[in-house]
């Protein structure tokens, strides 16, 4: 009861208490890491009962002189892995060309000229709005597979028009938590940096954006969690990442019914240990920022 | 902003005129100068092309690829496509030859270039169960049952013809286990794909294909359009490909059982030499 008020009064200041700033900082923390890490349990023994469950029956289905569920997947393990790494690798490039280009547009997004302005929202929106599966598509299909430039030969790969294609969407989320970023500023920092004879361009880049690091840091790994998952998208578009390679393996091992659900199991299983931790971490980082604020 | 459009149009438009003139030139000429064969093949079709564990390409239509290039004395470079894809990259010129279980269709035949003949054929055949003793031809079929996938083009004309009743499924996954389950005797599919099946423990011990199949539907190997002299030679390749029985060997090597297609083309093309 004593600890519930307590909670109660760290998140909602009563006039008893008031300079919740002043709490110590493990206080809140550990009373919110709780329920947190336990869920984190949960879900861990959730995902391993679940694959375990699958693994069993494709066992207890498969005939005589069938390798196991768990046989196919070791034996495929190498090959399956490398696609797994090549989604990482699409999502870790578009990822960083989003980001960059995401900044620019933002930053443009909050300008004070009224064209690049617009201009910037129009491209922020039109990107944010359209299906990722749809200007993956875009990009698949405007994008020659190879340019010529100067009699030079430069050869534009499947894969890398993916990481373009994914690229686009991060750019213009990225956008908006630049956007968002900045907005929520108290408009006292700019007013004090003014008044300090900061140029527009100096408050932005010393005072304004390295506060906003923090406030854009959990909602851009959020973003990539996003992209990581999407990747698989591309096998749609005919890049061997690891789904392509899921349904190609299926293929090779005759196309027993068993073994849909461990392969795709598994390939789920790997993008969950891949991208939980990054959730955990986020949330870890959102509670931290958001107690310093 | 109407006038920038139609610049930038214009710009476009030459840009891919310019693609078209580059990809037009002899492609045999341009793979000769690089050294390497870009073949496109399937990587999900058993045992056509499919994947081994060390994740390379393997199968009957890696091979003929890997003959060509030898043919040409290149290095051959496979690239996995699809049914969705394999036209495109032809057409674009990310491969310079297609040998993809591609079905001969008068439209297909309107946008890639066909190499005749036809170096391959699919048939319609049955997954029988070998419990069934009193079938050995298709009109011994008259008033069984056979499980099909529905939209299949021949279910129809199997029952008229040859007065079996089929009970049709979606894809290829059901009526496999309703034929499992006994609603049926046999699954009614394509040729290639009950070869693939019975490559598999799984289907090889309670089921065999023992008719002969009906109903061709030829698989054609392509170019990209324009490209004669590349055509030429694969026309040639493929001939002399059933003159040596390169590809009843190779339905062997990779454990099918060879088509009346290939055996007929072998020892038609044995005796015109």
């Amino acid at each position: 009861m004593t600890s519930h008020m307590s909670s109660l009064s760290a998140v909602n200041p009563a006039p008893a208490n008031p300079m919740p700033v002043l709490l110590p900082f493990q206080l809140g923390a550990r009373q919110r890491r709780f329920p947190t890490w336990r869920a984190t349990l949960l879900h861990g023994c959730g995902i391993v009962g679940l694959g375990l469950v699958i693994a069993g029956t494709a066992h207890a289905q498969s005939g005589p002189g069938q390798l196991s569920a768990i046989g196919v997947i070791i034996k495929w393990f190498p090959l399956l892995m490398s696609g797994f790494l090549f989604n990482v690798l699409i999502s870790l490039l578009s990822m960083a060309l989003g980001t960059v280009a995401g900044l620019g547009l933002g930053l443009g997004a909050i300008s004070h000229n009224t064209l690049l302005r617009q201009v910037a929202w129009g491209i922020t929106q039109f990107f944010r709005n359209a299906p990722w599966l749809v200007l993956l598509f875009f990009a698949m299909f405007m994008i020659p597979f190879q340019f010529t430039i100067f009699g030079t030969t430069i050869p534009f790969p499947d894969w890398v028009k993916a990481v373009i294609g994914f690229a686009l969407p991060v750019m213009a989320n990225m956008s908006e938590i630049v956007r968002g970023a900045v907005k929520s500023l108290p408009s006292g920092q700019w007013e004090a940096a003014e008044s300090l004879a900061f140029s527009r361009r100096q408050t932005m880049w010393m005072i304004i954006l390295p506060q906003c690091v923090k406030r854009m840091i959990p909602p851009w790994m959020n973003l990539y969690t996003l992209v990581a998952m999407a990747t698989v998208q591309a096998s749609i578009v005919g890049v061997t990442e690891m789904l392509t390679l899921i349904a190609q393996v299926h293929a090779a091992e005759g196309g027993r019914p068993d073994l849909l659900a461990p392969l795709y199991g598994f390939a789920m299983l790997c993008f969950f240990i891949y991208c939980y931790p990054i959730e955990l971490w986020t949330r870890r980082l959102e509670r931290r920022f958001h107690l310093h604020q | 902003m109407g006038f920038l459009m139609k610049k930038l149009l214009i710009a476009a438009s030459l840009a891919l005129l310019a693609g078209t003139v580059a990809a037009s030139a002899d492609v045999l000429d341009k793979v000769k100068e690089k050294g390497v064969l870009v073949v496109g093949v399937k990587a999900d079709y058993k045992p056509f092309g499919f994947r081994d564990p060390s994740g390379a390409i393997v199968g009957i239509e890696p091979d003929l690829a890997a003959d060509v290039a030898k043919r040409l004395g290149v290095k051959l470079e496979l690239v996995p496509v699809v049914s969705a894809n394999r036209i495109e990259f032809l057409q674009q010129g990310k491969i310079d030859l297609m040998i993809a279980t591609t079905s001969d269709k008068p439209e297909r035949r309107k946008v890639v270039l066909a190499v005749d003949p036809p170096y391959y054929s699919d048939a319609v055949n049955i997954l029988l169960s070998k419990k069934v003793k009193n079938v050995t031809k298709w009109e011994d079929l008259k008033g069984k049952v056979l499980c099909g996938t529905s939209g299949a083009w021949y279910n129809k004309d199997v029952s008229t013809k040859y007065g079996a009743e089929v009970k049709a499924f979606d894809g290829s996954e059901k009526p496999l286990f309703a034929l499992k389950g006994g609603e049926c005797i046999g699954y009614l599919y394509d040729q290639t794909f009950v070869q693939g099946k019975l490559l598999d423990a799984e289907w090889n011990t309670d089921f065999a294909m023992p008719l002969p199949g009906v109903m061709e539907a030829p698989w054609i190997l392509a170019v990209a359009p324009g490209e004669e002299k590349f055509a030429k030679f694969m026309t040639d390749t493929t001939i002399d490909w059933m003159k040596t029985g390169f590809i009843v060997s190779e339905e062997k090597k990779w454990g099918i059982e060879p088509t009346d297609y290939s055996k007929r083309m072998n020892e038609q093309y044995k005796k015109g030499s």
